[in-house]
């Protein structure tokens, strides 16, 4: 099996959902002829051409909702927004338009597109260009929030969100673009949308991430086991909405502790959420309260403060420790 | 456009007597533009509309029955009684009530039909209003940029909401379509028959071409934006109402045909009305499924 990054196994799966699928289009602010500023869409241009690959202008609302349009009109449109902080301008016609779209016509039309957005920090960039709002599109009826945190994963998911019928927000971890490499099957490979992995299966704690903090919690995880012979299960939600809380909840019955690691805010994160549906499904089977770690509640810091403000593996080691010496 | 009419002043009769809640927005005195465009138009276009959309879905669909289903909230509704007046869903035919969210969409859904490469166009009818949200003009660059097959109807009734143009708009309607190299004309009529005409080399234009063109009716609507107080000069309105739509086109109808016509439109009305209250409330099946999810 070739060994790809994250960029390269998204790029794979373009590859090979366009060659399949000639609705399937592309569109987004630089993505054709330059392939994208992450690169994501590279060669994409040069190999189906500029009907299905398009160049934008500078206009996020305009790009969803025409993504919107042209996916109600029978395409499968694959709209990127450059960062997720610009998504916020094409807004309106998210909450609007395609999250309402199935419902205000009673199922008459459905909304098959796919908005991918980079997100998060570690990065050394921008409030823009290094937040976590996965609560926005999550928060919003109608639309699947999804959120890969390693090449295999994120080629799968892919495909599934383009051959999904509703719409889709593909948030990409951009710390973990080229962080590392896994080996992805040239065959195709699509994972359902709306299931957690267990990833590690363990009985004493459950720990929930998702994401690029992924990554940094399972290596936090691994060395906690072991120093400490501590069994921890290790839950990769992938999907925000629709959640997976059979899977979370299911686990914290048999463990009866957990935290949550989020790169997200803390107020209303989806952490919040994920205690919410542990309180509603596992409460008698827990042995100490659900803990959280995440972001402040403040705007992404600048690059040269943005580390003392996301969650380090001291505050993920520490809340593990005192979930299971509650 | 009689049938529109009266359709409306019925649903705004109906508002009055508490049997309708919720919002409605009239189009009495625009109905000829929603006629004179929407006639050009064949199986297999689309419309796209606003809030202000009675007239254009009727025009498109002559569905009163459904029309009023959906207002009063009733299965058979145009949408199963869900969406309501300006949250309209048929075949070729969409709304949205929040001004100018609609217009990428419509590029959009001319995007998809000009690929299929069937002749279909869609029709985008925009107030004054709407002009003043940013959107229309990312939209009107998209649109020259990809030579959309998008008849864009602007119907100025002078009037965004309570707000007179004069307050709300600067510069001219046609201008801003010119700046971004897209056709444009404007019209001032209240006459279905010279509007009729009008839009005939237009919509063929856009067919032949498959490249947007912007329009502009200038015209006047005769009662409140909404259902609500209407704090417009009593004198402008009077002006206008000798311009009202029927009035002209009746003024070439005689007597005998007056009454037939609006005999035969009464009829329709009460009897889609009839229909529609026939139907149970919207909803039944949902409620018992949210019962059970409780």
């Amino acid at each position: 099996m070739p060994k790809m990054n994250m960029v390269q196994a998204l790029n794979l799966a373009f590859h090979q959902e366009m060659e399949k699928d000639e609705t399937v289009v592309v569109m987004g602010e630089d993505v054709g002829v330059n392939g994208g500023v992450f690169r994501v869409t590279d060669g994409l241009y040069n190999a189906f051409g500029k009907e299905r690959v398009m160049d934008t202008p500078l206009a996020e609302s305009g790009i969803v909702g025409t993504a919107i349009g042209m996916a109600i009109g029978g395409l499968k449109p694959v709209a990127e927004m450059q960062f997720s902080g610009f998504a916020y301008i094409g807004f309106p016609q998210i909450e609007n338009n395609a999250a309402r779209m199935r419902n205000r016509s009673r199922g008459q039309f459905t909304v098959p597109m796919v908005l991918r957005m980079p997100y998060g920090g570690g990065v050394r960039a921008l409030e823009h260009h290094s937040e976590s709002k996965e609560t926005y599109w999550a928060h919003t009826a109608g639309i699947k929030t999804v959120i890969p945190s390693g090449p295999r994963n994120a080629r799968a998911l892919l495909v599934a969100a383009i051959r999904d019928p509703d719409p889709v927000i593909f948030y990409e971890p951009k710390h973990s673009y080229r962080a590392f490499k896994e080996e992805v099957p040239e065959a195709e490979e699509v994972m359902e949308l709306g299931k957690a992995q267990v990833t590690h299966e363990g009985t004493d704690l459950t720990v929930v991430t998702w994401g690029s903090m992924y990554h940094q919690t399972r290596r936090v995880v691994e060395e906690y086991m072991e120093q400490t012979g501590v069994s921890v299960e290790l839950i990769d939600l992938l999907t925000i909405a629709p959640m997976d809380y059979k899977t979370i909840t299911a686990s914290v019955r048999k463990t009866g502790r957990c935290v949550v690691v989020q790169e997200a805010q803390r107020t209303l994160g989806p952490a919040s959420e994920i205690i919410a549906l542990i309180n509603d499904h596992a409460l008698m089977y827990l042995e100490a309260p659900v803990k959280r770690v995440s972001m402040f509640d403040v705007t992404m810091p600048y690059f040269s403060r943005e580390q003392m403000f996301m969650p380090t593996p001291k505050q993920i080691r520490r809340a593990m420790s005192e979930t299971l010496d509650f | 456009m009689l049938s529109i009419r009266r359709f409306e002043e019925r649903v705004l009769e109906l508002f009055s007597r508490g049997e309708l809640f919720g919002t409605t927005h009239t189009s009495i005195g625009q109905e000829a533009g929603a006629v004179a465009v929407i006639d050009h138009l064949k199986h297999g276009d689309f419309i796209v509309s606003g809030h202000r959309c009675h007239g254009h879905y009727l025009a498109w669909t002559v569905d009163y029955a459904g029309l009023f289903g959906e207002l009063m909230g009733r299965a058979g509704g145009v949408v199963g009684g869900r969406g309501g007046s300006q949250h309209l869903h048929a075949e070729g035919f969409y709304t949205n009530g929040v001004l100018g969210n609609m217009v990428p969409v419509a590029a959009g859904m001319a995007m998809a039909e000009k690929r299929r490469g069937e002749g279909a166009i869609g029709v985008l009818f925009l107030g004054d209003g709407a002009m003043g949200e940013g959107t229309v003009y990312e939209t009107l660059n998209m649109l020259s940029l990809w030579q959309l097959p998008l008849l864009v109807v602007v119907e100025n009734n002078c009037y965004a909401q309570t707000t007179p143009l004069d307050l709300h708009f600067a510069g001219s309607f046609s201008g801003r379509a010119k700046a971004f190299g897209v056709d444009t004309g404007e019209i001032e009529s209240n006459d279905v028959r010279e509007l009729h005409s009008h839009f005939e080399s237009i919509v063929k234009k856009v067919r032949g071409t498959s490249a947007p063109h912007m329009e502009i009716v200038h015209t006047y609507r005769l009662c409140a934006h909404s259902k609500g107080d209407d704090f417009r000069p009593a004198e402008e309105i009077e002006t206008w109402r000798r311009r009202d739509p029927l009035r002209i086109e009746a003024a070439r109808l005689d007597e005998e045909s007056r009454n037939e016509i609006e005999r035969q439109v009464e009829e329709i009305i009460h009897e889609a009305e009839q229909r529609a209250r026939a139907r149970p409330p919207a909803g039944a099946r949902t409620n018992r499924v949210m019962e059970a999810v409780r």
